[in-house]
């Protein structure tokens, strides 16, 4: 199992309705499992029943809190996770009992039997509530309901705002954003004494998700194997997930396999959006819009339980700070628990909801000094060669020429004589290739290279491909090491007990770490099998075109290969490759270069407002991006259309509504994402120059493609409008109570 | 094979259906109350199965037949990724039920590249029908979730209007959600397999 497929034949079989996802997947003797959730954001469990739930027949297990191991664990440094609810429910959904039935409809009957009595408490449901004196405490061990605080400060801001000519800002804040993977969340998991646990767990970071559930369960890592099915869809959702800890108990209690998929409903129900976040900005400029201070307040609702929050409120807090050269920068952030389902990733991670802030504030302040938006940016961005305010070292940076080609493409200069509302508005994006903070132990990618016994060439990777292209990119780069056609690679990952450890496909990691590591491993094989020919043949060998050459005779890599199992006694050449890069772990004082490379990006959107109704269409869109080297144009073109897509959902319809701790959209008719219709043709540009540090000069791209695009789409509305609208989503509404000069609601 | 007229399968259930068995014994729990043969023809052939007259066409589809190349997305016949042809016409699998089915031709993913419009090699051994391999080339799909009912809405609309307008492939795919490829990877592939199909037309 696992991702085992020649590059051409997966993405054949995605075309077949071949590949089985996570659903498709049946073992002997299964049972369905499902989870009795909490009605409440916040009560005392007062007792729960579940004979009745027990005597039905079909039913294998029934689990309460009082059958599982209690220990607090988790996937980050903040152990506060549970395998099921003991003494109180945290939020709407939050898991109590858990049953596996031999049918789904002993399943439901089960569920159904459980008795759960609860005695409500009061629940605490804004950060900023969550911070004030007397506010329900969420979690005993963290008294203040804040698990992080970012303090952070380079130069004098106060000094800084007291010589600006002109200050901007205001209070702006991002919404709940479901991650829309089309694939509902599933598991499949299996028990057995002699192997332990395996875990058929759509993850992309396989190697995260055993470590933890080894933690929960008390077992070694050897005992938990993960295998990756494809993934249909993440964006950020399907990291580590209760789902999985919680099949997983229910397998080692049955004795069976257990499996247990969501459908849209209690995939909605259950989901772990986007962070909201609060943010209170000002910038300050001098009257030539050269930027002097910026200053933030964030607060974020990182839900009941810390899942990647933190991560995103340091990046919120610090990222756009090496996109522009503000002088002096403060934030301050305030991460807090609440009684929401846990919060935690989404594409764009913290930057994306940051920059629409800083990006709206920035057209503020050009608007009030009478600066084209595009000049204003011109004056103040990164260029290559710069170390930036928080220790970020740009050995690429193609920002200018990406920003001064968006304009042109876009007819930039027309905007002065746009229809009236027609609007167009620019914004700009950064981000990393990998983040040294995202795990305080190590960075980098292993990789493994084996010349097969049919003469093509294996690769083993620990990260994941999640449809943005990894293998057909890591192909590539194996291939132009190795001289030899992309088809004859192989390329595997997906299974914890079988493959190198990986990190995982988060951070935009996948080209750079990854990709490094395959160009190393590739270039010692090819170093190694050099040698042997040499050996078999001949000084003058010569690997071309796939063959072996020497002296006039030409000899297939698959004769290469039995030749080597004949003299090493049937093993196989094989080499593994570590990529270690020489990056810093940004500590508390969130200093020093994290990222090896940095992607960048200009956006342009064009919009439509309906001023009978206030909707909005973007009728145009335009992405620049500086990717380094393109390895793999169609697939990063589909990268940054699809990031496009999401920020212009993001920013015009998409919003997780939740009332008293409880969604009230559960379903993909009442939670809106793009359709076709919804999302202009946008055209992509890349301007190519190598990164001395990236695999072939190759950078990221996956999540910068979407990090301006809210700020993007904003921009523009508030030009076709003259109104800046500061709350995400942009919809109908609140676009119309802004042409008509109501207050806007929140 | 066709057993029962296309016009007939939207009447009650039970009428046209063939022999009814309802079923008893060890298999009535697992079917429900009241199944029924139904027969009906999956990509070319007749098949027959016993199912409720309820039961959802795409859960006859995946667990009866294993043909999971049909999603389930989200139950509500928003998503499109269930989407499958019956007489022609793409309809959501999820809100077809057991009867609606009965005497129908339905087309899934699995019996695309089959068809008879022609196929085209790719990957050694692997067939795909022209619009999968316009798909391929213009990348059409990345996670793959969406791409089968993505794919047989495109094949309605090519089916129709061999070259569609801009407004005609916008209704054509406004049932089908895709979170990946911000769709036009999808329009691409459409217009790719147009030209290509227009092509290689008697």
């Amino acid at each position: 199992m696992g991702n085992e497929v020649t590059v051409r034949s997966d993405v054949a079989s995605k075309l077949r309705g071949e590949t089985r996802y996570v659903a498709d997947i049946h073992l002997p003797g299964e049972l369905y499992g499902g989870v009795v959730r909490s009605p409440h954001a916040h009560a005392r469990i007062v007792k729960v029943d579940v004979e009745k739930a027990r005597a039905i027949p079909g039913v294998q297990a029934v689990l309460t809190a009082d059958d599982v191991p209690g220990g607090a664990y988790g996937p980050t440094q903040f152990k506060d996770w549970n395998i099921l609810a003991k003494d109180r429910v945290l939020f709407v959904g939050d898991e109590v009992v858990a049953v596996a039935a031999t049918s789904e409809a002993a399943l439901r009957a089960a569920l159904a039997a459980v008795e759960v009595t609860y005695e409500l408490l009061p629940a605490v449901l804004q950060p900023e509530e969550a911070l004030a004196p007397g506010a329900p405490v969420v979690h005993d061990e963290q008294p203040d309901n804040r698990p992080m605080h970012v303090q952070l400060e380079r130069g004098d801001v106060d000094a800084a705002f007291a010589k600006a000519h002109i200050i901007r800002g205001g209070r702006y804040t991002t919404n709940r954003i479901y991650q829309g993977h089309l694939e509902p969340i599933g598991v499949l998991a299996n028990w057995s004494e002699e192997e332990g646990l395996t875990i058929w767990a759509p993850s992309h970071i396989p190697y995260r998700a055993r470590e933890t559930y080894a933690a929960a369960f008390g077992l070694p890592e050897d005992k938990v194997r993960i295998v990756v099915p494809p993934i249909g869809g993440s964006f950020g959702a399907k990291y580590v997930l209760k789902a999985h800890v919680i099949a997983a108990a229910l397998a080692m209690a049955a004795k069976q396999p257990v499996r247990m998929v969501f459908d849209r409903y209690e995939d909605m129900l259950t989901a772990h959006p986007r962070v909201p976040l609060t943010i209170d900005i000002r910038i300050a400029a001098d009257a030539e819009g050269r930027f002097l201070g910026k200053d933030v307040v964030v607060w974020g609702d990182a839900g009941a339980r810390v899942y990647w929050s933190p991560n995103v409120m340091a990046t919120a807090c610090t990222r756009p700070d090496s996109l522009y050269h503000f002088g002096a920068v403060r934030a301050e952030g305030h991460l807090c628990y609440t009684n929401h389902s846990p919060t935690t990733c989404m594409r764009g991670f913290g930057n994306a909801e940051m920059l629409f802030a800083v990006e709206s504030v920035i057209d503020e302040i050009a608007d009030g000094l009478g600066i084209d938006p595009v000049e204003i940016r011109l004056r103040n961005i990164v260029r290559r060669g710069e170390v930036t305010i928080h220790g970020y070292q740009l050995d690429s940076c193609e920002l200018e020429a990406c920003l001064r080609q968006a304009a042109e493409l876009s007819g930039w200069a027309r905007r002065q004589a746009l229809p009236p509302n027609r609007g167009l508005g620019v914004a700009l994006g950064n981000h990393v290739s990998g983040y040294r903070g995202i795990d305080s132990r190590f960075e980098g990618s292993t990789a493994v290279a084996r010349l097969r016994d049919d003469g093509r060439v294996e690769i083993e990777t620990g990260e994941i491909d999640l449809g943005q292209g990894m293998s057909a990119t890591y192909a590539a780069i194996a291939a132009r090491v190795l001289e030899i056609s992309v088809d004859s690679v192989i390329v595997k990952s997906g299974d914890t007990a079988r493959y190198p450890f990986g990190i995982g496909t988060l951070a935009s990691r996948s080209t750079v770490m990854g990709g490094n590591a395959v160009k190393l491993a590739a270039e010692q094989l090819r170093q190694q099998l050099t040698v042997f020919a040499q050996g078999e043949y001949g000084a003058d060998v010569e690997l071309i075109g796939g063959v072996v050459q020497s002296g006039g005779a030409a000899h297939s890599l698959a004769e290469v290969a039995a030749r080597y199992r004949s003299r090493y006694a049937g093993d196989t050449l094989e080499v593994r490759a570590s990529y270690r890069p020489e990056t810093d772990f940004p500590g508390k004082d969130f200093y020093g270069n994290p990222s090896p490379a940095y992607p960048f990006a200009a956006h342009v959107a064009e919009v439509e407002v309906d001023p009978e109704t206030g909707r909005v269409r973007v009728v145009g869109y335009w992405a620049v991006h500086d990717a380094g080297v393109v390895l793999n144009r169609t697939a990063a073109i589909g990268q940054v259309v699809g990031g496009v897509a999401q920020g212009i959902g993001w920013a015009t319809m998409e919003d997780l509504v939740v009332a008293e701790g409880q969604v009230k959209n559960l379903s993909l008719l009442d939670y809106r994402m793009p359709g076709a219709s919804d999302i202009p043709p946008v055209s992509v540009s890349f301007v190519e120059v190598p990164d001395p540090h990236g695999p072939f000069g190759a950078k990221s791209v996956g999540e910068v493609a979407i990090d301006p695009a809210p700020a993007a789409v904003a921009n523009a509305i508030a030009n076709a409008i003259g109104a800046r609208g500061r709350h995400l989503p942009l919809s109908p509404e609140r676009v119309w109570r802004l042409l008509h000069a109501e207050e806007e609601q929140r | 094979m066709r057993e029962v007229a296309g016009s007939e399968r939207r009447s009650p259930a039970g009428d046209g259906q063939g022999p009814k068995a309802n079923a008893t014994g060890p298999w009535a729990e697992h079917l429900g109350p009241g199944a029924t043969v139904i027969r009906f023809e999956i990509n070319g052939a007749p098949q027959s199965v016993c199912a409720p007259p309820t039961r959802r066409l795409v859960d006859i589809l995946r667990e009866d037949l294993d043909l999971t190349g049909t999603k389930v997305g989200c139950d509500i016949g928003r998503c499109g990724a269930c989407t499958v042809l019956m007489d022609g016409q793409p309809v959501n699998a999820c809100l077809v039920m057991a009867y609606q089915a009965a005497g129908a031709s339905v087309l899934t993913i699995e019996g695309l590249a089959s068809a008879r419009e022609g196929t085209e090699a790719v990957a050694g051994s692997l067939w795909l029908h022209p619009i999968q391999r316009a798909f391929l080339d213009a990348g059409g799909f990345q996670c793959g979730y969406c791409t089968p009912g993505m794919i047989l809405a495109s094949k309605a609309l090519l089916d129709e209007h061999p070259q569609p307008t801009e407004e005609q492939v916008r209704e054509a795919l406004a049932g089908n959600l895709c979170r990946c490829t911000g769709y036009a990877g999808v329009w691409r592939a459409i217009e790719l397999a147009a030209a290509w199909m227009g092509r290689s037309a008697p």
